[in-house]
């Protein structure tokens, strides 16, 4: 089933929050002011690891303007984390009773009447810490000798995950060619243009309101209600517009829970905003990884056996990292089938910035290795790239053995369009070169390891008597444009326009509970629950045109572009708005209502479907001083069906611009657990003048399970461009980059040792 | 360390405030007189989201001490609609879908007005230059050039 | 957070230059491009803060045939960057320029404050040096003008003392057959140099070389002059082998240092890259030159 031609489906659509956002109407969680609000300031820990003797907060109780300082002590010890099912997870204490495990750890925080009082009182809070021994590295702290981190934490292992199908050790008895490597992927920092960000507020009748910058207010609502032991339905959180996440903001912070702890004490509300430095130093990051990858092929390309080791730096604790063991290591088998298949991933703890999960959730790790060693494999066995990758790509119908099942699946498409484009570039003068890389991606997670009781997603659609439509849903609009992908899945449904639809997201009091934006799970969960709750309504309102109309019951009903009619006689029919108008009568003045959900039962161990893609980056190195140079980017992509047309433009060049900079511009380099580049001088983001042309092909495919056969897009779509880089470099000058951020030093030495080695030939 | 007056005009309208002359620009904007639209993301002057314009020439807000704007015309991107009528770079955003987040906007919107006012037939390049003190973490920057450049080519009139 | 001080606005220069006199715990804004970030951070805290940015008297550009260009110390680099005789006379300020930060830092900074604030990265100076510029600089006692690769003295430290002000740039009139050419080597375009190299190739009618000047940027405490490249070059007739070699010597004479960016060795190998490449770029220029 093609791309079907649809009235709001896929055509240029303006977001619906366009005005608000051009206009500097919407206000963000960093622009929200309350009467009598207090401002809040967060004391961080200097040691790497240390242990927390006493606090003296006395003198700075004593500032004039300061209201309170809290430490572990009024938090009680609590612990939380975001994989609420597993206590053993959930290892962050709400403000640290005992000890401090990384720079940057939130010790006590105050709250004053200006920002400028808390901040001179940060100085006063007096910190007796006994600093303990510290380990950066996971390599490090898997030792014997290691400092232990986390009390009973044997080796300082986190957690540890192993995938594995067929007969591995067989299926490299098989192999005519067997190669491994090891690969170094560094963190890479979410960089949200608005900081972490809260304003509680916590009234006398016992309720808390807390305006936060999160991907999923359900989430944020949940873990605060948990940590200061409110009930779910007495906190409410507001996020009406939301500057960025890209993973880093679904988990509780300490802007979230210093701000509401403190205003619980007070009754009064507390804003606490990170600065770019906070934000740097202590918002989890982008997992580094350490991957072992073993291949085993024939000679004739067909893929045999795979084994990988990976060690990831967790840091101190342990946020989403367990999901991103598992991702990592299932996404470092895509897209190919494997006859056998083995994965070991070891997270583990160290006394650095927590890691969580990022845009690619472990993914552009994992291709950053395989697609690179893929093309190595072709070269030391004179083997074409594409061609390989077409043999041994996915296709319908193929089931990830345990794991997956898949079903819509446009990769050959994807790897021949690029195949094409490629070779119409002819050939590059010299330094120059293409490097491709293909991936797929999850289209949300099947894992509840946040205990939720609710269906992953629900909507709720009301119709007006004039035939405007509110849309309550619990997806989080954090930029990628759900709310106006929700409203054009709902004009489509009930046949109506976009205009006519007012969405409400970001507001646990008003929407039902979604998981929120994560794993690229809005588009096809979301979505399906959008259009499920606009059947229902545009249902009710359809049986009242069947009795309205009495038409022959051979006849079917719908609804497009305002206008109810016969399907197969459309002249006859009437306007909806009077449907609606007569249909809310009859029902007494009750307006229609629908309800939709959708939760995935039985869909393998990872999604319920998955994006396909080979992309193909074109660099250009300067020989004598190692400087990239992007000069384009161009994406074979299979989404199933688009729905947001200039949304999915903007995710597949703002997952490029992202992309790339994992690739060769950003790094969070440490000296003894301390980063040294903590603010957007020394950080380096790419900018408008670097960022290339970003072409994308859309692969035409029909995926069941989304609705009207969407997938994600926009997460998977920054899986390959580390390793298409690592590829076009690999090309163009014959090195081979196993380290990531590739820089113009790291290029140069590797033109030196390739000359060297040659020397020695 | 004494208080004084600043007498400034800000989106056509003239304001007094009375603030230390340590107060910068952007706190005046946002603090003082409530405009929110102006954002701040950084502390080193290099995310761009704090962009005004001063007598039509772009500046980052963050790194003027307001006092310096005594007598001056301040536009934020509050200024830029006239009587609800969006300005022809805000139409072209619409259009272009050159925002995700929104956060960016603000300030992308400031560089890009003071950019479109004096430049004439601009290349690619120069509008990706004109862009390049602003951050923008979502959209890869691509539908920004494209909005600026439909409306220096003249496809947006003043409505 | 800035601290408390007291904000002085001179109506003009010589009130500028008064105010500046009675106050000994005072510093100078216009732009605050430089200033206001380490400000921000606490580094810099004065009682009194001067400020010049409305002190019309020293925002000029003025070119003659014979003197050469001058430009007033609180000129913005946007205004240098705009200026059509400067893109006439002196490209290579204008190629600087345009690479400077941003726009909108471009539209506040001054040429004053930036070689006032003397960072060793900054872009002017090793271009301004390599034109052979002078800085003329004074308090309510008087002027002093020294040639400009004297100015800087150390890390963000020049000859100023207390009480001067930056006043003026001049650059000389460009001989006949002279070329400048400025690159600095960074991730992103516009940010500071990582390392960078300034060159100017004067060349005699035979064309041989009668001049050279070889700046570096960001390779040592202050705007480098490799004198002992310059002094191989000098009188020769120059190619790409005196070129190189000129590149390895500036590898070797210059102090750059490590940091998170980049090595030692890398500045040093670059650094050499971009001398030999701006060499022959200024060689080329002064041989095309009316």
């Amino acid at each position: 089933m093609s791309h079907a031609k649809y009235n709001v489906i896929n055509t240029h659509v303006h977001n619906i929050d366009g005005v608000a956002k051009v206009t500097g109407r919407a206000t963000y969680t960093f622009d929200v002011k309350l009467p009598g609000m207090l401002y809040g300031k967060i004391l961080r820990s200097p040691h790497a690891h240390a242990k927390i003797k006493n606090i003296d907060t006395s003198a700075a109780m004593a500032l004039p303007g300061v209201k309170i300082v809290v430490t572990g002590k009024d938090t009680l010890g609590v612990k939380q984390g975001i994989w609420r099912r597993y206590e053993e997870l959930c290892d962050e204490q709400v403000l640290p009773l005992e000890k401090v495990r990384y720079i940057g750890e939130p010790v006590a925080a105050v709250a004053a009447i200006t920002e400028e009082i808390a901040e001179a009182a940060l100085d006063l809070i007096e910190v007796d810490y006994e600093v303990l021994p510290a380990v950066y590295e996971p390599l490090e702290a898997i030792k014997k000798e290691a400092p232990t981190i986390h009390e009973g934490v044997e080796r300082n292992v986190n957690v540890t995950r192993h995938i594995e199908w067929g007969d591995v050790d067989e299926a490299f008895e098989e192999a005519d060619y067997i190669r491994e490597d090891w690969f170094k992927c560094s963190g890479q920092a979410h960089m949200c243009m608005e900081t972490r960000a809260a304003v509680s507020s916590f009234t006398p009748d016992g309720k808390l309101t807390c305006w936060a910058s999160t991907q999923s207010a359900y989430y944020t609502q949940g873990l605060l209600a948990g940590v200061l032991g409110l009930r779910e339905g007495d906190v409410r959180v507001l996020a009406p517009y939301v500057g960025g996440g890209f993973g880093g903001k679904f988990e509780l912070d300490a802007a979230m829970f210093t701000s509401a702890v403190m205003s619980m004490k007070l009754f009064k509300p507390v804003k606490v905003c990170f600065t770019r430095e906070e934000d740097f130093i202590a918002s989890k990051r982008r997992t580094p990884m350490f991957y072992y990858v073993r291949t085993g092929i024939k000679k004739d390309g067909t893929f045999c056996a795979r084994e990988s080791r990976m060690f990831s730096n967790g840091g101190a604790y342990t946020g989403m990292g367990a999901t991103a063991l598992y991702l990592s290591g299932f996404f470092h088998s895509f897209p190919y089938k494997w006859r056998g298949y083995r994965y070991d991933g070891y997270r583990v703890y160290t006394n650095t910035l927590p890691s969580t999960s990022m845009r690619g959730f472990g993914a552009p790790q994992a291709m950053f290795c395989s697609e690179q060693q893929i093309d190595w494999i072709c070269a030391d066995l004179g083997l074409d790239p594409f061609e390989v990758r077409r043999k041994n790509g996915h296709t319908e119908g193929y089931e990830v053995p345990g794991q997956a099942f898949i079903q819509s699946c446009g990769l050959e498409q994807c790897i021949n369009e690029i195949e094409k484009w490629v070779k119409s570039k002819g050939k590059l003068p010299a330094n120059r070169g293409i490097g491709i890389s293909s991936c797929g991606f999850m289209s949300g997670g099947i894992f509840n390891w946040f205990d939720s009781p609710y269906s992953f997603s629900s909507a709720v659609v009301t119709i007006n008597v004039d035939g405007t439509v509110e849309l309550h849903v619990g997806c989080q609009d954090i930029g990628q444009g759900s709310n106006t992908t929700m409203a054009i899945i709902a004009a489509e449904t009930l046949g109506v326009k976009v205009e006519d639809i007012r969405v409400h997201s970001g507001d646990t009091a008003h929407c039902p509970a979604d998981l929120g934006a994560w794993g690229s799970r809005q588009t096809l969960m979301a979505g399906n629950a959008v259009k499920m709750a606009c059947e229902d309504a545009k249902k009710q309102l359809l049986e009242f045109a069947y009795a309205e109309m009495g038409i022959n019951i051979v006849y079917d009903l719908d609804i497009k572009d305002r206008w109810a009619h016969i399907v197969a006689r459309p002249e006859r029919g009437l306007p909806y708005v009077d449907l609606v108008k007569k249909a809310l009568r009859a029902k007494d003045g009750q307006r229609i209502m629908g309800r939709g959900y959708y939760t995935p039962h039985r869909k393998g161990m990872i999604s319920p479907a998955y994006s396909y893609m080979m992309q193909a980056v074109d660099a250009e190195i300067d020989p004598e001083t190692g400087k990239i140079k992007i000069h384009e980017v161009m994406t074979a992509h299979d989404c199933g069906q688009p729905i947001n047309q200039l949304g999915l433009i903007g995710q597949l060049e703002g997952a490029a611009s992202m992309a790339l900079g994992y690739a060769y511009l950003e790094d969070m380099p440490m000296e003894d657990g301390k980063l040294m580049n903590p603010n957007l001088v020394d950080y380096k983001v790419i900018k408008a003048p670097e960022m290339p042309e970003a072409g994308i092909i859309e692969i035409d495919t029909f995926e069941p399970e989304g609705p009207y056969g969407a997938k994600e897009a926009g997460e998977g779509l920054t899986n390959p461009t580390a390793a298409a880089l690592g590829n076009a470099i690999y090309n163009a000058m014959g090195i081979q980059m196993k380290e990531l951020p590739i820089t113009p030093e790291r290029v140069l030495k590797a033109l030196r040792e390739k000359k060297e080695q040659e020397a020695q030939k | 360390m004494e208080k004084q007056v600043l007498r400034f005009k800000v989106n056509g309208d003239e304001y007094e405030v009375f603030i230390h002359p340590k107060t910068l620009l952007v706190e005046v904007i946002r603090d003082h007189l409530g405009l929110t639209g102006t954002k701040r993301g950084c502390e080193t002057v290099s995310c761009g989201a704090c962009t005004v314009n001063i007598n039509g020439a772009s500046v980052k807000s963050c790194s003027v001490l307001a006092v310096q704007c005594e007598g001056l015309e301040v536009t934020t991107v509050e200024g830029l609609e006239k009587d609800g009528k969006l300005s022809p770079i805000q139409r072209s955003f619409l259009d272009h879908g050159s925002f995700q987040c929104g956060f960016c906007t603000p300030g992308m919107l400031m560089s890009a007005t003071a950019f479109i006012s004096e430049a004439k037939n601009p290349t690619k390049d120069q509008i990706k230059e004109s862009i390049e003190g602003n951050i923008c973490r979502c959209t890869g920057y691509n539908s920004i050039v494209r909005a600026i450049e439909a409306v220096t080519a003249g496809k947006y009139k003043e409505e | 957070m800035i601290n408390d001080f007291h904000y002085l606005k001179p109506a003009s220069l010589k009130e500028a230059l008064a105010m500046y006199a009675e106050h000994d715990d005072c510093k100078v804004i216009c732009g605050g491009q430089s200033l206001l970030i380490v400000m921000r951070q606490g580094m810099v805290a004065p009682e009194y803060l001067l400020d010049i940015k409305h002190v019309k008297e020293l925002s000029y550009i003025k070119f003659d045939e014979k003197d050469g260009l001058r430009i007033g110390a609180t000129t913005t680099h946007r205004e240098i960057e705009k200026s059509d005789i400067i893109a006439k006379k002196y490209p290579v300020l204008v190629a600087m320029e345009e690479k400077l930060a941003s726009i909108q830092t471009r539209n506040w900074g001054t040429i004053g404050g930036n070689l006032a604030h003397a960072d060793p990265a900054g872009d002017p100076g090793p271009v301004l040096i390599a034109l052979n510029a002078e800085i003329k600089f004074g308090n309510s006692g008087g002027e002093k003008l020294v040639p400009l690769d004297e100015f800087f003295v150390d890390y963000f430290e020049t000859q100023m003392e207390q009480g001067d002000l930056v006043l003026e740039v001049h650059v000389p009139a460009p001989e006949p057959k002279f070329g400048c050419a400025y690159q600095k080597f960074n991730l992103l375009d516009s940010d500071m140099g990582i390392v960078a190299a300034a060159a100017s190739v004067t060349l005699n009618a035979d064309g041989t070389c009668k001049d050279i000047r070889i700046v570096l940027g960001n390779a040592g405490p202050i705007p480098l002059r490799v004198t002992k490249a310059e002094d191989l070059l000098k009188g020769k007739k120059l190619d790409d082998a005196l070129f190189a070699e000129a590149g390895t010597i500036a590898s070797e004479e210059c102090m750059p240092v490590a940091d998170i960016h980049a090595s030692e060795e890398h500045r040093r190998h670059v650094l050499g890259v971009l001398t030999k490449r701006m060499l022959k770029k200024a060689f080329e220029q002064a041989q095309t030159a009316a």
